[in-house]
């Protein structure tokens, strides 16, 4: 029987695997990537805002982590 | 000079190469590359309020040097005022209440009110970065932070190496940090699950303004300080899928070793017939925690705006699983403005050792904590961003207000006694206000 | 030229045409282009921010329209001495070149002459009297220029238009020559500049459209793989005069438009600033700028 971590890790490399394999027929062209260019097109836009709901969550709910390293450096979570 | 009315063809057009070509070569101080934005500033403003308890105001500073072969520095300053009452853990007791701190202040409670204490505190974090790209496809990042405040201190950074492959539109990100952080509450660490003596009956007051009673009662402890270490680890690839859509996935660790527990804050030794509160012990819980989560996003790109999703689910060894669904929609309205609205839906299960106090005359746990932070909680938050700039000014403002609703199961089905009849987690409101400025030289 | 599709903010885009890149944006009231052929984006996408961000300082600096500029504390120094930097001191060094080369036909005061002249296609000429009253505000031999210390007379203007966007196109060049060794070609509003030819060999290839019919099929089309491309005409803004069309050049002697000009004269010069002051003054010389081009060593072409 496996256990939920295992079947978490599992599930992790299978939705990797397209991600970091892929298909020529899929790639995007070079300059196919005007919208890609826009400052909006990113998965933080706005950083500053970003960094503060993160400190707001973590200090007002039990779970942590996402898109950076880091142990919070406070004594609130 | 000598004007002909009819100038000869003469071979003018030496001369003019000449001239021309001594007008381009010469040298133009000031003209930089174009667009290569070589100094951003960010600042921005939260206003934080719960209501009837903490409000905080933080402001935030940063500034970003961008030198020309990529390489960048940053470095950003947060301060963080906080003042206005936190819950203590203790039981509502379905009567009213009138507690006294040592302080002399005296506060009310009224029946089934959560009972709170009031504190205030300041924090000041420093943080310094450093990104490096080495070779065209790999960079590096190297954060480092030192944060303070009247009872804790944290030192630790984070170091990050990302690889651009096929094309960029493939990106791999590896990083793990490391924090090691001092915890010296106000009186001393207390020894956990001791029993708390009150100052002048009913619950005792918690906070650094008033913690003499509850880390009185871990005199005997006569530790003072104490640490934690946070090593953590985080895995992260992003795929370009069509013009207009990106995915990203990414897994972290997180381990916290040391000092987690609360010190200020109790758990409430409950009457077992009448279930009102007869008394209250310091918390104690576990002195590791393995935190992991995983986290997809999405960004498309409709034409007219951008969609950004993501999902989290968070486990801990400490029983506490979470569920975080963040949705925003960036909708372009002119040149440089744009509306966000912001929905976000979040539910946890509690931690293991989380209870509603602990039952007189029954065998103590070896961890306990009535801290609703670790309980079995809710949250949703609505809000939106305003984009703009000033015409005639540089820089890009922000403008964001956002409403956080918090609650949770508070009707345990081992509720004793008058427990029975009363919300142990009322709902919390939290309003937020936020005001960002953005500039680059 | 034909003019090249863009959109109506001042923000460039990029796209893909064929197997180069394409990069338009509007400044200096033209619409300008970036031709770089090469694959990559990023490239394309930098150069065009090179491009665009130097079109913009340039007009910013010195266009007669903007208010604080240099050329702005010139124009109303009200005859006390103007130092200016560096990069205005060259350019007034070349127009005082081009001056002292064409023998005063070249001038860049004569801009205040567009006081009394409205080229908007009507039958009103100046007064003999208002003319005269005019004249006597232009002329490059009543400026004193020590570099870096500009004096001009009160009520005389200076007005760089007429080597601006030419001398644009050049500086953003040179600052995409710096970013990419791809070869590509610089085109504001008709005024351009080509780094070398195309991959494989192939030349750029430019239409020249007829001035009397903008928008039609191009009449002329100029292949060349290097060089700055410049065309003076009085297309679209002129003068009827006794049933001629007088273009919008004057000259600064007599204050009259040139008479008996080509409609068009282009010229391919090593770069566009030269190209340009080329073409101006062949339009200057009226009927004989055939004759003078002929004996210059440079490839133009005259409707």
């Amino acid at each position: 029987m496996m256990t939920r971590s295992r079947v978490l890790w599992l599930l992790l490399l299978t939705l990797l695997a397209p991600l970091v394999g892929g298909c020529a027929a899929t790639s995007v062209k070079p300059w196919d990537r005007d919208l890609l260019a826009q400052k909006s097109m990113r998965f933080v836009p706005l950083p500053m805002e970003s960094a503060i709901d993160q400190h707001i969550y973590f200090s007002k709910e039990g779970s942590m982590g996402g898109q950076e390293a880091g142990g919070g450096g406070c004594g609130c979570n | 000079m000598q004007l002909d009315s009819a100038p000869r063809p003469a071979p003018v057009r030496a001369r003019l190469r000449a001239a021309a070509c001594l007008l381009l070569a010469s040298s133009i101080p000031g003209a930089r590359a174009a667009a290569a934005a070589t100094t951003q500033f960010d600042a921005s403003g939260l206003l934080y309020g719960e209501l009837d308890r903490a409000k905080v105001v933080e402001p935030t500073l940063r500034v970003m040097r961008l030198l020309d072969n990529g390489q960048s520095f940053s470095a950003g300053l947060v301060l963080d005022a906080i003042t206005g009452a936190s819950p203590s853990g203790a039981m509502p007791t379905g009567r009213a209440m009138t507690t006294t701190s040592a302080s002399g202040t005296v506060t009310n409670h009224a029946p089934g009110e959560i009972p709170t204490s009031p504190f205030s505190d300041f924090r000041g974090a420093l943080e310094l970065g450093w990104h490096q790209p080495l070779g065209g496809i790999v960079a590096t990042d190297l954060v480092t932070h030192y944060s303070r405040e009247k009872d804790y201190q944290s030192i630790g950074g984070t170091a990050a190496l990302s690889l651009d492959l096929m094309q960029r539109l493939t990106s791999v990100t590896v990083g793990g940090g490391y924090d090691y952080d001092n915890v010296f509450p106000v009186n001393g660490v207390p020894v956990g699950l001791s029993p708390v003596v009150a100052g002048t009956g009913g619950p005792p007051d918690e906070g650094p303004t008033n913690a003499s009673a509850v880390t009185a009662a871990a005199a005997t402890g006569g530790t003072s300080a104490a640490v934690k270490q946070v090593p953590s680890a985080v895995v992260g690839v992003s795929r370009i899928l069509t013009r207009r859509w990106m995915v990203s996935l990414n897994a972290s660790r997180i381990v916290q070793r040391g000092y987690l527990t609360e010190p200020y804050k109790i758990v409430s030794v409950i009457d077992p017939d009448s279930g009102t509160t007869v008394g209250s012990i310091t918390e104690q819980r576990p002195t590791t925690r393995d935190r992991r989560d995983l986290l997809a996003n999405s960004v498309y790109h409709f034409g007219t705006g951008v969609f950004y999703s993501s999902y989290r689910y968070y486990w801990d060894d400490w029983g506490v699983r979470s569920h975080t669904i963040d949705l925003k929609y960036r909708r372009d309205l002119a040149e440089e403005t744009f509306f966000q609205p912001h929905v976000r839906l979040y539910a946890q299960t509690a931690a293991d050792f989380f209870r509603f106090g602990v039952v007189q005359g029954e065998p103590l746990p070896t961890y306990a904590s009535s801290d609703y932070r670790l309980g079995p909680l809710r949250s949703v938050t609505l809000g939106g961003t305003y984009g703009f700039h000033v015409p005639d000014y540089p820089g890009e403002l922000t403008v964001r207000a956002e409403y956080i609703l918090q609650w949770g199961d508070g009707h345990p089905s081992d509720a004793v006694g008058v427990q029975r009849t009363l919300d142990l987690m009322p709902p919390l409101h939290i309003a937020t206000v936020m005001v960002g400025y953005t500039r680059t030289f | 030229m034909k003019a090249p599709a863009v959109r109506d903010s001042g923000a460039p885009s990029l796209r893909r045409v064929d197997d180069y890149f394409v990069g338009t944006f509007m400044a200096m009231a033209s619409p300008c282009e970036l031709l770089l052929d090469t694959d990559d984006w990023d490239d394309a996408r930098a150069a065009l921010e090179r491009v665009h961000g130097e079109a913009a300082r340039i007009e910013a600096t010195f266009s007669r329209y903007l208010d604080g500029n240099v050329v702005h504390r010139i124009n109303h120094s009200a005859g006390r001495p103007v130092e200016v930097d560096a990069e205005t001191a060259s350019l007034i060094d070349y127009a005082a070149t081009c001056w002292e080369a064409s023998g005063g036909l070249f001038d860049i005061t004569s801009g205040a002459l567009r006081r009394v002249w409205k080229f908007d296609g009507g039958d009103r000429v100046p007064s003999h009297e208002a003319l005269a009253a005019t004249l006597r505000n232009v002329g490059w031999h009543r400026v004193t220029w020590h570099s870096p210390v500009l004096t001009l007379p009160a009520g005389m203007e200076i007005d760089l238009g007429g080597i601006g966007k030419e001398y644009a196109v050049d500086r953003a060049a040179s600052l995409v020559a710096a970013g990419t060794r791809a070869p590509f070609l610089v085109n504001f509003g008709g005024d351009l500049f080509a780094s070398g030819a195309r991959r494989g060999g192939a030349t750029w290839s430019v239409g020249i459209d007829d001035p009397e019919h903008t928008g039609a099929a191009a009449l002329y089309r100029i292949d060349f793989d290097r060089g700055g491309l410049a065309t003076s005409g009085d297309a679209r803004r002129y003068v009827m005069w006794q049933g001629r069309r007088l273009g919008h050049i004057l000259d600064p002697r007599t204050g009259w438009p040139v008479s008996g000009a080509p409609r068009s004269i282009t010229v391919l010069a090593t770069t566009c600033v030269e190209a340009g002051t080329l073409s101006t003054l062949a339009y200057l010389q009226g009927a004989a700028a055939r004759d003078f081009l002929d004996g210059q060593g440079v490839r133009f072409w005259i409707l």
